[in-house]
């Protein structure tokens, strides 16, 4: 079985011989300072520099996925927004939001024909990375996420109590264009589409906005990828103890959660795949044998997919990160 | 006698008979309840009634202010709900501070505050501003990614009683401990307060790195904020 069976026969609910540990990309990349030492142009903007850092995830790190790109600002950069680039310490991110009001952004972006540079680099990365023997995971940053980088998440949040209507028609607006930049993905050789919305959490956002704004968006989401007999995981940042109901209406193949849930509460209560949760501070900063018996605890709860439970460090050593990776492919012998 | 005067009071809802207490509970709760107009009009009332404006700004205002903090550590609120009331709050104390006639003879709290160098996460920061000015303390906003020597040369310039200090991200946590130690270095540790507070950390961190406090949530930022001003 090689990863790429076992990964896709896993999210179709296969039996599979062992847990398969992944690392998707987007927002839950593994391109580390350390592994990006002998790269000379940026990762995150250069297509070569791009699929050679997938390749060396999977290579040296042992995650057993290829996943592009490896920030979270490729969505938002065809919306009049000021990116910094990142390199290899610092992620790219949002240096300046825009401005101008949410019926204007809807007015002036074509949301159907548009992909930026970066959106079209991860389109061909996926094309170059398509094989028959890794899965390719395309990620795409989620809906609320995706608005709250185009827009101050503060003046959204606000307008989801004040003017829920617009606010509404403009989660929707992007949803429909990351629908259409994930089909392409899917074209292009994408076998898994991963969706992280760490704006989203139930923390932020409360139960009563989270189903009224993000569920929706999901279930479109899903249903528009799932048609393309396509896979997808969705990541949930923090805690979700008040909208794991909710979650569990959606068809998805598999949820990732944070490491402050505990799961062996959310197999209790999700029917589909569990994805996690290997704290991500842990991964930095901890010793691997405390790395290795957490990560034991994480398939002992149930976890089907063996991931880190969020975000990492751009410092977390390769070492720690291998811990991880060898710990769960150790375990077909028990 | 008793209906004419039920009769009064009823139709004076509002009116120059209405009481002080009733018109604070009006504004209290139409913060918590975020009606901008109405927060406007009963603080125009509060003034046509010659009611202190720091009187009201202190029982009408904050203490609806407060009831949404309570209301956000109970998860009856969130992010979105905060901010709006928040909103809601500006409106009223930007009509009435224009009219607090004696200054205060108690100098204020003051506090300094960032998102730490290298990490732009500021949600969580601006809550505890908010929630932290709402409860009359003079917040100094230095905003995100604050080079680390900011926050020391503000809380010098202005006379600070606290530093706090905020980080989603473990890469720049360590940063909050360079501020503490530069304290240490020029002497003046014991000038301030420090707190800490976001995603990663824990109280076992603020301990480790000699931080004074730590908090997990805004509103009890301002709380502990108010404990270590009182002892």
């Amino acid at each position: 079985m090689n990863e790429k069976q076992r990964l896709l026969g896993l999210l179709k609910g296969d039996k599979t011989d062992r847990s398969p540990v992944i690392c998707p990309g987007g927002m839950m990349n593994a391109a580390v300072t350390e592994l990006l030492e002998d790269i000379d142009s940026n990762h995150n903007t250069d297509l070569d520099a791009m699929v050679y850092t997938a390749i060396k995830i999977r290579e040296v790190i042992g995650f057993e996925n290829y996943g592009v790109p490896f920030c979270m600002t490729c969505e938002s950069e065809p919306f009049g927004v000021v990116l910094s680039d990142g390199d290899k310490k610092c992620e790219p991110r949002i240096v300046e939001y825009n401005s101008s009001s949410l019926e204007e952004i809807m007015e002036k972006f074509d949301s159907n024909v548009l992909l930026g540079t970066r959106s079209q680099n991860v389109i061909q990365a996926i094309e170059r990375l398509k094989n028959d023997e890794v899965p390719v995971i395309g990620n795409v940053t989620g809906p609320i996420s995706t608005a709250t980088s185009i827009v101050d998440p503060l003046k959204l949040f606000k307008m989801l109590r004040k003017e829920p209507d617009i606010s509404y028609k403009f989660i929707e607006y992007i949803n429909d264009y990351l629908i259409s930049y994930a089909k392409k993905m899917v074209i292009a050789g994408a076998d898994i589409i991963a969706i992280s919305d760490p704006t989203a959490t139930g923390e932020i956002l409360g139960k009563k906005n989270f189903d009224k704004f993000a569920m929706p968006m999901y279930k479109v989401f899903l249903k528009a990828i799932n048609n393309m007999n396509t896979p997808v995981i969705i990541h949930i940042c923090g805690d979700v103890k008040n909208i794991i109901e909710s979650l569990n209406l959606l068809d998805v193949q598999a949820i990732s959660f944070d490491s402050i849930v505990n799961m062996r509460y959310a197999k209790s209560k999700i029917k589909t795949n569990l994805m996690g949760n290997v704290n991500t501070l842990l991964l930095q900063n901890g010793s691997t044998d405390k790395i290795v018996s957490i990560t034991r605890n994480a398939m002992d709860s149930g976890v089907d997919i063996v991931s880190p439970a969020c975000g990492l460090g751009m410092s977390t050593p390769i070492g720690n990160l291998r811990a991880m990776t060898d710990c769960v492919k150790g375990s077909i012998n028990g | 006698m008793e209906m004419i005067n039920y009769y009064y009071k009823n139709i004076n809802q509002g009116g120059s008979n209405m009481n002080e207490d009733k018109l604070f509970q009006q504004i209290s709760e139409a913060v918590v309840e975020m009606e901008d107009e109405l927060v406007e009009e009963l603080c125009n009332k509060s003034l046509e009634l010659s009611i202190p404006a720091d009187k009201t700004i202190n029982k009408g205002l904050i203490a609806g202010m407060d009831k949404v903090g309570r209301l956000y550590e109970e998860e009856e609120y969130f992010l979105p709900e905060v901010l709006t009331c928040s909103d809601t709050l500006n409106i009223g104390l930007d009509i009435l501070k224009p009219h607090i006639e004696t200054e205060s003879t108690d100098s204020p709290i003051k506090v300094v505050i960032g998102v730490i160098e290298g990490d732009t996460h500021d949600i969580g920061k601006n809550l505890v501003k908010i929630m932290t000015e709402s409860a009359g303390i003079e917040v100094h906003d230095l905003g995100r990614d604050v080079p680390l020597k900011n926050f020391v040369n503000t809380a010098e310039e202005i006379g600070a009683n606290f530093i706090c200090m905020s980080t989603l991200m473990t890469t720049t946590m360590m940063g909050m401990k360079t501020v503490i130690d530069m304290l240490k270095e020029n002497n003046i540790r014991n000038k301030y307060k420090v707190m800490i507070g976001g995603g990663p950390i824990s109280q076992r961190f603020a301990d480790e790195i000699g931080a004074d406090a730590y908090s997990a949530d805004a509103y009890g930022a301002v709380e502990k904020i108010k404990l270590m001003m009182a002892s």
